[in-house]
């Protein structure tokens, strides 16, 4: 902790410095920003309208450095390592983000005037493990949670359940009934173990700061054996349907259409990309309620996974990125960007954006439940594909609980390892 | 009927009482079920109706309580609120609510904390302020926590100035499930609070509930139909109870449901039907598992002790059959008959008993393997049954076939009865075989058979033979008493007296001859001949046979040659006389059946393979005559057996000749074989084994000083069997092939002064022949070596003229030793006066000689007084053997010269008289010759007359000359019959017998 406490203070002396070179370079006249990021995520249409309003309102020019999806993490981090890294720099606070030294590189935004417009979720996301807001969250976002067929279950005279207990309840009568409770498509369901594990390290940092520092294990951890015997049992209860190794992605939308499954573990925005119409069920048939994985009595949400503007503090125009981060942070502009746009909303006054009614009829549950994505992003090692893997050997009965657990920290550790993460 | 009670019956008692047996246990298993499900479910409405009347009385208990704080909060209303707080908490931990709550009739809620609570309530607010009456309602916080509240109203009043109009307390779900939770069923049961619309107040799951409308829920999963969810309905309307069953995801469920007694909530009651009757069916199960472990307790007992009993039976029977079938084989190894079992089916062997090795030579596995095994010993395939013949034999039926098997290894033949039954034995069906030996039967069969074909052969050929001899034996009797007859008429003319005597004596001796043979055959085939063994001499034997043949062989012209081949023994012991009449025999029938001028030639050979003691010999005796039909050759030694043909019709002859030649030779232990070929003569070969006398050891060729000799003869084989018989007598053997040569060598040792000791010159010589080689001999060489001619021929009309060319002796072939030894002996002076006087004597050796006659037959005795008389002898007759006893002993001692016994006399017969002049005490009882004189002529009478005390036999009808011969034997010719009968003139001293004395 002390050795991190110094380069805090570093950053932090050099950043106040920075900017005020910024603020006095900004009178004189037009200035030119670099912005770096994924080719895909620039094109999205409330990012050109935000840098068209930006360089329209302003007269600020702003430089758009986008590279390919599949080269954009490399390309980006030659930049940085050639000390052309970019005035803001746009990416998710997942684990990529530590090839970028994000705690030396970007600038902390905590005192900055608009963080009072995040919504909780939004600003909890942007934060590093210190609480530092590391950038602004301007990005369409999802809730990720337990979406269910609430028509069926209606007509089933049932209620979604309000604790693990009754969700399990619920899947078992389910079962019993002959439904598929969750829609598990082993093959492809690769963010639902996120959501046990959220809660894990999102309600206790700590564990989460010795996970990342190689001092404890999953197999260390309870709730995360806790986690994998719930989805073992569940899968061995019939839970999860009798063809659930044979299903993927695209099963999903079928199975729930159908009301073959009630049940499944996915975010909001699915429902109007994936979702295909035309089945027995539609939208209006579904309702949100917390994912129940075993790991927190209540269940929980996991918060969308958001991209965020992130000001290099070794800009030399600091304060004009600062103030572009301002810009986009104003009621009028990303209400302006996000006019028509189907998200959960990331700042409290957003009002032209279109929300579900899943989420919103849900929205008192998220409040209570919500957690900020904290496995994916957060985990040092971490990938989703791995765990999966892991899940996968213990479906097929190549392993137990016990080595499925062995084996995730296995996968994260050899990719901590690769990453260069330090204690591995 | 019998197999109906004795295989159907059982069969069918058992599959009545099985079948009773289920029926008995469906019917108990049906009532228990029945039971069980009316005691479970009075069981369940029981707790059920405990747990209902527990809810109520919670309900009303926490209704009264807040009615009772009613006036609490009322006189506390202005009270301090910490003494409220400090009421309801002391309040609170009695009672276990959650939570104390103030309502207002404008739908707010506050806390005892003076917190506002979001609290519905619904349709209970109307209850509660416009009815005025307790309610009880469900709510869910906004934590998702679901809450049971109870509210009473109340006057009007105010609390930390929030005015109220009702208070409640509410209770978890959680809490309240817990303490309306049924443990009774294994917490299988669910127990919800509903309102009568379906709508679910309260569950008493354990971790909260999903249920949110139970009756959507029966509709959707359950099998309720739409009716019987109507009348759920109904009830529910109604605040009636009820129980249903149903399947609620395919699991039987009880649906009880009550109502509560408050508005129109009801209790309601799903437990699982295995839930309700788990204590009852446990009890079924324990029942049943109970019964099920009697019934195969008992099973199993009766079943263990049929096992076991049929274990034991079954041991028991089989070994009753290993021991059968070990008594079996023991049987069928004892016996000589072969037994077999085989399906019909395949013709496989269940059975086959192992004696089929001794009996047959076949394994028995190997029989075992492929009963077609047999098929190998099979004599002829006749015994190759098909199997069509099998298959038609009737069931418990049988056949047998007659078959001939040779055993694989000896090679015996045997003969089997094979006997096949088809048998059923409960419905499976088998062969079973049995071969009965049945060779001694068939051989007996075949003996039966022959016998009754010889006995039908024999009886035909006595028939034959009585009619031959009515024939034979009338013909000399015919001559004989028609000469007598012409003899009286006639006996003034001397000669045909003589001719008709001549004619008489023939006829007699053919007659004899006849009587001889049958009589002989007679004691052959009465088993009564023995043999007489003694030593004889050979060449004396083939000489005598030289000399009985050769008249009737000069009188037909044949030329008859003995040859003997090798060296063979000339002493040998044998029944001399047995073996002249088999030799006579064949040798008499060659000249017989060969024509006039034919050919008969005698062999005798010595065989290879001799022992030491004995001496095997062949006779060949070979004519060139007429032969023999093979037909007849295969009964040629059946007695009475005589072929019919033209030819031999002619002769004479009795058909007893071969047989009791061949008898005789079986008698002496050899073999007679005879080949013959009609129209090229016959070839009879007899083998005889003698044995070898004691040696007489001689050195009279040493002492005579014989020690070399020349041997003239054409055939060279003749001079090396001479040069091979002298080789034991030490004298040297030279010999030519021509007279010529003979002469030569003659002459050569004469020159050198070496003479040969004696020359054997054949007579019959190519060249020249015998008489002039010795007349050139003895002009070379002089009259000291003796010359003797070898000859098979009659060499009387030589004699003379060979005496004149220097021959000193003549010899017959073949050439013997003994016979050589005779013939020279004579040549030498000292040794050749003495056996010419001695041949003299004999000739009169009767004359003068006294003879005591014992003869009861005064027929025989007129004749034999004539013949002594003949004889010059003098005679006294007894008519016994007592009297000729007497005579004896009443006589002078060298009164008598001989005593002539017959055997067979009244009073004594003559081997008791012959004993007892042995026994009796004159002084030549013991030296005195008894000679019997009997028409007992067999060899046996001859040993008893032996064993008697006689000294010889002479046979009737008596022969003088035997009679000559044989009193020389005993008297010998050296004393002058006259001075004999000089001595024995003296009458005083004789018996005073008849007789010619």
């Amino acid at each position: 902790m002390k050795k991190r406490f110094f380069p805090f203070l570093l950053t932090l002396a050099a950043g106040v410095f920075l900017a005020a070179c910024a603020n006095a370079s900004g009178g004189s006249g037009s200035t030119s920003l670099t912005v770096m990021g994924k080719k895909t995520d620039m094109e999205k249409s409330y990012m050109t309208e935000i840098f068209s309003r930006y360089e329209e309102s302003t007269g600020n020019r702003l430089k758009i450095i986008a590279y390919e999806d599949a080269e954009f993490e490399t390309k980006a981090a030659e930049k940085f390592a050639a000390g052309e890294a970019p005035d803001i720099f746009i990416h998710f606070h997942n684990a990529d983000l530590n090839r970028f030294h994000a705690d030396g590189h970007f600038y902390h935004l905590n005192g900055e005037s608009w963080i009072g417009e995040l919504t909780d979720s939004a600003r909890a996301y942007c934060e590093d493990k210190d609480g530092n807001v590391l950038g602004l969250p301007f990005w369409e976002s999802s809730v990720s949670g337990c979406y269910y067929n609430k028509t069926l279950l209606d007509s089933l005279g049932m209620k979604a359940p309000a604790t693990q207990a009754e969700f399990d309840m619920l899947c078992q009568v389910l079962a019993d009934l002959g439904y598929t409770p969750i829609c598990w498509p082993a093959d492809g369901c690769s963010w639902m173990f996120q959501f046990g594990l959220d809660p894990i390290f999102a309600d206790d940092p700590g564990l989460l700061e010795k996970l990342n520092a190689n001092e404890i294990t999953y197999a260390e951890i309870p709730a995360v054996t806790d986690m994998v015997q719930w989805v073992a049992d569940a899968a061995e209860k019939g839970w999860f349907g009798p063809d659930y190794l044979e299903h993927g992605w695209s099963d999903i939308s079928t199975l729930l259409g159908s009301g073959e499954a009630v049940m499944t573990f996915i975010w909001d925005t699915w429902f109007y990309t994936d979702f295909e119409q035309g089945n027995r069920y539609s939208i209006e048939d579904f309702a949100l309620m917390p994912v129940f994985m075993n790991t927190v009595e209540g269940g929980t949400y996991e918060g969308g996974n958001l991209n965020m503007m992130m000001v290099n503090q070794d800009s030399g125009q600091l304060q004009a990125a600062l103030d572009f981060l301002a810009f986009c942070a104003t009621p009028e502009n990303y209400n302006a960007a996000f006019d028509g746009i189907s998200t959960v909303s990331c700042f409290k006054g957003q009002t032209t954006n279109i929300q579900s009614a899943m989420v919103t009829d849900a929205a008192a549950s998220i409040a209570a439940r919500e957690r900020v994505s904290t496995a994916a992003s957060k985990i040092v090692g971490y990938s989703a594909d791995d765990v999966m893997s892991a899940f996968d050997s213990l479906f097929r009965g190549k392993t137990d609980v016990p080595g499925c657990v062995r084996l995730m920290d296995e996968y994260r550790i050899e990719d901590a390892a690769k990453q260069g993460a330090e204690g591995f | 009927m019998k197999k109906w009670f004795g295989k159907i019956l059982p069969s069918f008692l058992i599959c009545a009482a099985g079948a009773t047996a289920i029926l008995i246990g469906i019917a108990y298993f049906h009532f228990i079920s029945r039971k069980i499900y009316e005691d479970s479910t009075d069981h369940l409405r029981e707790i059920y109706g405990q747990v209902n009347r527990s809810f109520s009385s919670f309900v009303e208990r926490n209704w009264g309580l807040l009615e009772g704080w009613e006036d609490c909060f009322a006189l506390a209303g202005g009270a301090e609120s910490g003494e409220a707080a400090e009421f309801i908490a002391e309040e609170k931990e009695i009672w276990g609510f959650s939570e104390f709550y103030f309502l207002s009739e404008g739908k707010t809620c506050r806390t005892l904390d003076g917190a506002e609570a979001d609290m519905e309530l619904g349709w209970a607010w109307d209850g509660l302020f416009r009815e005025k009456e307790p309610v009880m309602a469900g709510e869910t916080l906004p934590t998702g926590q679901e809450i049971t509240v109870f509210a009473v109203p109340v006057e009007h009043g105010e609390y930390e100035g929030f005015g109220f109009d009702a208070i409640a307390v509410s209770y978890t779900n959680e809490d309240l499930a817990s303490s309306l939770n049924v443990s009774a069923f294994d917490g299988e049961a669910m127990s919800f609070v509903i309102h009568n619309d379906g709508i679910v107040l309260l569950s008493t799951q354990t971790g909260g509930s999903v249920f949110q409308n139970y009756l959507v829920y029966l509709r959707a999963a359950s099998d309720l139909d739409e009716d019987a969810l109507a009348q759920i309905q109904d009830d529910w309307t109604d605040g009636t109870s009820g129980l249903l069953q149903c399947q609620i995801g395919g699991v039987d469920h009880c649906i009880l449901y009550q109502p509560v007694g408050y508005r129109d909530y009801m209790l309601l009651s799903a437990v699982p039907q295995s839930a309700v009757s788990a204590g009852f069916l446990s009890v079924q199960k324990i029942t049943i598992n109970v019964l099920i472990s009697i019934f195969l307790l008992v099973g199993v007992t009766a079943a263990a002790i049929l096992l076991v009993r049929n274990s034991r039976q079954s041991r028991k029977n089989r070994l009753e059959l290993q021991y059968r079938e070990s008594m079996f084989d023991v049987l069928s190894n004892s016996v000589d008959d072969i037994f077999i079992m085989l399906n019909t089916d395949d013709h496989s062997v269940d059975y086959i008993s192992p004696n089929i090795e001794r009996l047959l030579g076949i394994p028995a596995e190997e029989a075992r393997a492929d009963i077609r095994v047999m098929e190998k010993c099979a004599v002829n395939y006749d015994v190759v049954i098909p199997r069509e013949e099998l298959e038609s034999i009737p069931l418990q039926g049988n056949r047998y076939w007659e078959c001939e098997y040779m055993h694989q290894s000896t090679g015996e033949r045997r003969w089997y009865r094979m006997t096949v039954y088809r048998m059923s034995i409960q419905d499976v069906k088998k062969y079973i075989i049995v071969l009965s030996d049945r060779t001694q039967e068939q051989q007996m069969n075949q003996k039966l058979q022959e016998a009754l074909t010889a006995a039908r052969s024999a009886n035909e050929a006595k028939s034959n033979f009585l009619s031959n001899m009515s024939h034979d034996i009338r013909t000399p009797m015919n001559a004989i008493v028609g000469f007598s007859v012409l003899l009286e008429k006639d006996a003034d003319n001397p000669d045909k007296v003589r001719e008709y005597t001549r004619k008489i004596t023939a006829s007699s001796h053919h007659l004899l001859s006849l009587i001889n043979d049958v009589l002989d055959m007679s004691k052959i085939e009465s088993g009564k001949t023995s043999l007489n063994v003694d030593r004889f001499s050979l060449p004396e034997l083939l000489s005598e046979l030289n000399i009985i043949l050769m008249p009737q062989v000069k009188a037909k012209g044949q030329s008859f040659t003995i040859h003997v081949q090798g060296a063979p023994p000339e002493q040998l012991l044998g029944d001399r006389l047995r073996l002249n009449q088999i030799l006579i025999n064949l040798l008499s029938n060659a000249v017989k059946y060969t024509p006039d001028g034919g050919r008969i030639e005698f062999l005798v050979s010595e065989l290879p393979g001799s022992a030491q003691q004995y001496v095997k010999l062949r006779f060949t005796v070979r004519d060139n005559g007429i032969g023999m039909s093979r037909e007849f050759q295969e009964h040629i030694f059946a007695p009475f057996s005589r072929e019919i043909s033209s030819v031999t019709n002619k002769i004479q002859g009795t058909g007893l000749g071969m047989a009791i030649t061949k008898n005789l030779v079986d008698l002496m232990g050899g073999i007679i074989q005879v080949e013959s070929e009609p129209g090229k003569g016959s070839t009879f070969t007899v083998e005889l084994s003698f044995a070898y006398p004691e040696q007489e050891k001689t050195e009279l060729w040493y002492r005579q000083k014989v020690s070399r000799m020349l041997v003239a003869d054409d055939e060279e084989e003749i001079c090396r069997d001479i040069r091979e018989m002298m080789r034991d007598t030490g004298v040297e053997v030279s010999y030519v092939t021509e007279g010529a040569a003979a002469v030569e060598r003659a002459i050569e040792a004469h020159r050198r002064q070496k003479d040969f000791d004696v020359i054997l010159l054949d007579w019959k010589m190519p060249g020249l022949n015998g008489v002039e080689t010795a007349r050139r001999i003895r002009e070379q060489v002089g009259a000291d070596v003796p010359i003797l001619v070898l000859t098979s021929y009659d060499w009387s009309e030589i004699e003379e003229e060979a005496r004149r060319a220097g021959i000193d002796a003549f010899m017959s072939k073949p050439f013997f030793t003994s016979t050589f030894w005779q013939t020279i002996e004579p040549l030498f002076p000292e040794q050749g006066e003495q056996t010419i006087q001695e041949a003299e004597v004999t000739e009169r050796v009767m004359e003068g000689r006294r003879f005591l006659v014992a003869e009861d037959n005064e027929l025989n005795a007129e004749i034999l007084t004539e013949m002594l008389n003949m004889e010059g002898a003098v005679h006294e007759l007894a008519a016994n053997g007592q009297e000729a006893l007497d005579m004896f002993q009443k006589s002078a001692p060298g009164y008598y010269d001989m005593i002539l016994m017959d055997v067979q006399m009244p009073v004594m017969n003559g081997y008791e008289a012959a004993r007892r002049i042995r026994a009796c005490g004159h002084p030549e009882a013991a030296s005195i010759p008894i000679v019997a004189m009997t028409a007992n002529t067999f060899a046996e009478d001859v040993r008893d007359a032996m064993e008697a005390g006689m000294d010889g036999h002479l046979a009737k009808p008596i022969d003088m000359a035997v009679v000559r011969s044989t009193v020389a034997r005993f008297l010998g010719g050296t004393l002058q019959a006259a001075d004999i009968h000089e001595e024995k003139k003296d009458p005083g001293q004789g018996p005073g017998g008849r007789g010619n004395a």
